[in-house]
């Protein structure tokens, strides 16, 4: 996908490319780009087209800002009191004012939330003793469908009742709603007992095409869901204790005669479903690395029965979507999970097919072959949707030359094996993704903006809050400053003790972006809208 | 000495009384493709009384009951503290190609096994794949 550099012939004989809009405007009827570059090359108005005023400190509601949707269409929030869903459609300002209509300033009245966005509805979702997630949401484009989840309080010291994995906290009851964006109709509801499901940034649940994938950490299992275009919710498979959707119905059918010989004993179990695939991928890999019968028997000795009751103990910690029959999953031990530091775990990753119900792959997360794999096919691991357009054009070092140099010096810098390791394991820690978690606003492509990635990102997540403005300049020569931001009030705060964090919010397409400022005292938080006057 | 072809074992970790032990299911076999895990475990008076051992894959088979508890007369009576690890792998191995119907665990199984066979077959068959693949 380099192709935005991949020049015709016929421009050496062409004037210099110019980067006013008029001159692109004009440019753009007489000649035409290179075949299969021409997004690329509408998307280089964006150049031209950014969001470079700032309106501080806007009135709007207290509540959460969470998201606008992929397609644009709407801008998520939730109330402050973790209750309601409130949702909202951009619509471009637009105002009328009887007088000095010429002077730079915006009229007050324009300075409003309302002339930005207009509510559509507010629904609540929560009831007495459950709240909303904040930080979960997950969009279905095709559908105008969203995903939303309620959740009890985590419970740290549950007992492990029930094959439950011990030292993972429990939550009495989790729900995911799925919601008709369109009118707020809640669709269809699927609720978990006694679970614990990651929902912090959408980790727990992935989301691709029609399928649904939610982790049960508890319980170790992959449920698998689709969504129907009717709006249900259908259980399709779980993997775990099982890895065909028929294998209990097969084990109770045909084992009913025998039931009456003795309990099954409680200290004893078998390995699950996936366990066993997963082991007996690892024996046959160390089985075929050695020919001669003794000499395989040391290696399987010590590369495999030494390490057994690891790989046993090792739990699904995350997975994704490759394609519609391919999982990736992340496995580490339950230490991992629950501890936030875990760059000093050990872990696994398996690519796992749902049909055949294969391992297909098996890596360490400090394997060269699994990062070689990463860089030079990195948007194979983005797995979205089919329909999602503006998610194609997401900078990733796969498809762009200035975020592919960016890790190769980084991984230059880390020259000896053991920093070369370290950094493997850095950008495997990536891996698996989390679903929808990347801005795909044009301000983010790198083959169009330079940005400091320390301040900012497209992943969706919360930042100290920048003292400075962030600033974006092109990527291609005149190379200049093109826009900046900041968040919070526009004097700076008068208070430097007190931590502010911010988050900010692109919309997918348009020159427009929110940016959210907290404290972390009670005060409520500020909010700036950065568009295009 | 080395161990027989389409099995193999070690130690669990470093406890030598805890081993694991790997069989492929040979061919002509219902559990052929089949990979199957045991636990040994071996008592503290070892070698004058019989390792215990258990199937950790589901299988089908008469000589191994619902919780993978295999039962065979070598691990029982007949057992003589003369005999191998490897000896017993083999042992185990050979279970696989003759089951023994007349000292069953699952009676039904062993039933199904005498009077049809071709019947025991496919379901043993389809358990090696859902299970023990």
């Amino acid at each position: 996908m380099e192709l935005q550099h991949h020049q015709s012939p016929m421009d050496v004989f062409r004037p210099k490319k110019r980067s006013n809009v008029v001159c692109r405007i004009f440019d753009r009827q007489i000649s035409s780009s290179a075949s299969g570059t021409s997004v690329r090359y509408t998307r280089r108005f964006y150049e031209n087209v950014v969001p470079d005023y700032t309106i501080y400190e806007v009135e709007c509601p207290d509540q959460i800002y969470r998201k606008f949707t992929d397609d644009g269409q709407y801008l998520i929030c939730f109330s402050r009191n973790h209750q309601d869903l409130i949702v909202y459609r951009p619509t471009w300002l637009s105002y009328s004012c009887k007088e000095d209509c010429n002077t730079n300033d915006l009229p007050p009245k324009a300075k409003k939330f309302e002339s930005f966005f207009s509510q559509l509805y507010c629904v609540s979702l929560a009831s007495s003793n459950d709240l909303i997630c904040k930080d979960f949401f997950l969009y279905m484009g095709s559908n105008q469908f969203g995903i939303f989840a309620t959740s009890t309080a985590q419970i740290h010291d549950a007992l492990p009742v029930g094959g439950a994995v011990q030292g993972v906290p429990s939550i009495e009851k989790i729900t995911f709603h799925l919601l008709r964006l369109e009118d707020g109709v809640v669709l269809d509801q699927k609720s978990f007992q006694n679970d614990f499901i990651n929902l912090a940034h959408n980790m727990g649940v992935f989301l691709y095409d029609d399928l649904l994938a939610i982790v049960s950490l508890r319980y170790q299992t992959i449920h698998i869901l689709q969504i129907r275009d009717s709006g249900n919710l259908v259980d399709v498979r779980s993997i775990g204790t099982f890895c065909r959707e028929d294998d209990v119905l097969f084990l109770t059918s045909n084992t009913q005669t025998d039931l009456h010989q003795g309990q099954p004993s409680s200290d004893y179990c078998f390995l699950s479903g996936i366990k066993q695939r997963l082991l007996s991928f690892i024996f046959r890999g160390i089985w075929n690395e050695e020919s001669d019968q003794s000499s395989r028997v040391q290696l399987l000795k010590k590369k495999f029965y030494f390490h057994f009751q690891d790989y046993v103990d090792l739990i699904i910690w995350k997975v994704q979507f490759l394609d519609r029959h391919h999982l990736l999953i992340k496995f580490g031990s339950v230490d991992g999970v629950v501890s936030r530091n875990v760059d000093h775990h050990r872990s696994f990753f398996a690519v796992y097919n749902m049909e055949t119900t294969e391992i297909v792959a098996f890596y360490q997360n400090s394997a060269d072959e699994l990062y070689l794999l990463f860089e030079q096919f990195g948007d194979h691991f983005h797995a979205t949707s089919r329909n999602s357009l503006y998610l194609n054009f997401t900078s990733s070092h796969s498809n762009n030359m200035h975020a592919r140099e960016q890790l190769r010096s980084n991984k230059n810098k880390a020259s000896s094996s053991s920093a070369s390791s370290q950094f493997v394991k850095k950008v495997l820690a990536s891996l698996p993704f989390s679903c929808q978690s990347e801005s795909p606003s044009p301000y983010f492509d790198q083959s169009l903006f330079k940005f400091d990635e320390k301040s900012i990102s497209p992943m969706d997540r919360h930042r100290p809050s920048p003292d400075q403005h962030i600033k974006f300049c092109l990527r291609r020569k005149p190379k200049v400053l093109k826009f900046k931001m900041k968040p919070g009030p526009e004097a700076g705060s008068t208070d430097n003790r007190t931590k502010r964090i911010s988050s900010f919010l692109f919309h997918p397409f348009l020159p427009l972006a929110l940016s959210i400022q907290q404290s972390m005292s009670l005060q409520p938080s500020v909010l700036n809208i950065h568009f295009r006057k | 000495m080395d161990p027989p072809p389409d099995c193999c074992a070690g130690p669990k970790g470093d406890n030598l009384y805890h081993w694991i032990a790997t069989l492929f299911g040979p061919p002509g076999t219902p559990y052929h493709g089949g990979i199957y895990f045991l636990d040994i475990t071996f008592p503290s008076d070892y070698p004058f009384k019989p390792p215990k051992v258990v199937f950790t894959t589901r299988i089908y088979h008469c000589n191994v009951d619902s919780n993978g508890n295999l039962s065979m007369e070598m691990l029982k009576d007949s057992w003589s503290p003369a005999l191998t690890i490897t000896k017993l792998l083999l042992a185990i191995r050979s279970i696989f190609t003759r089951p023994d119907p007349y000292n069953p665990l699952v009676p039904s199984i062993a039933r199904l096994y005498l009077e049809d066979k071709a019947k025991h077959d496919e379901l043993a068959s389809e358990w090696t794949l859902r299970f023990a693949k």
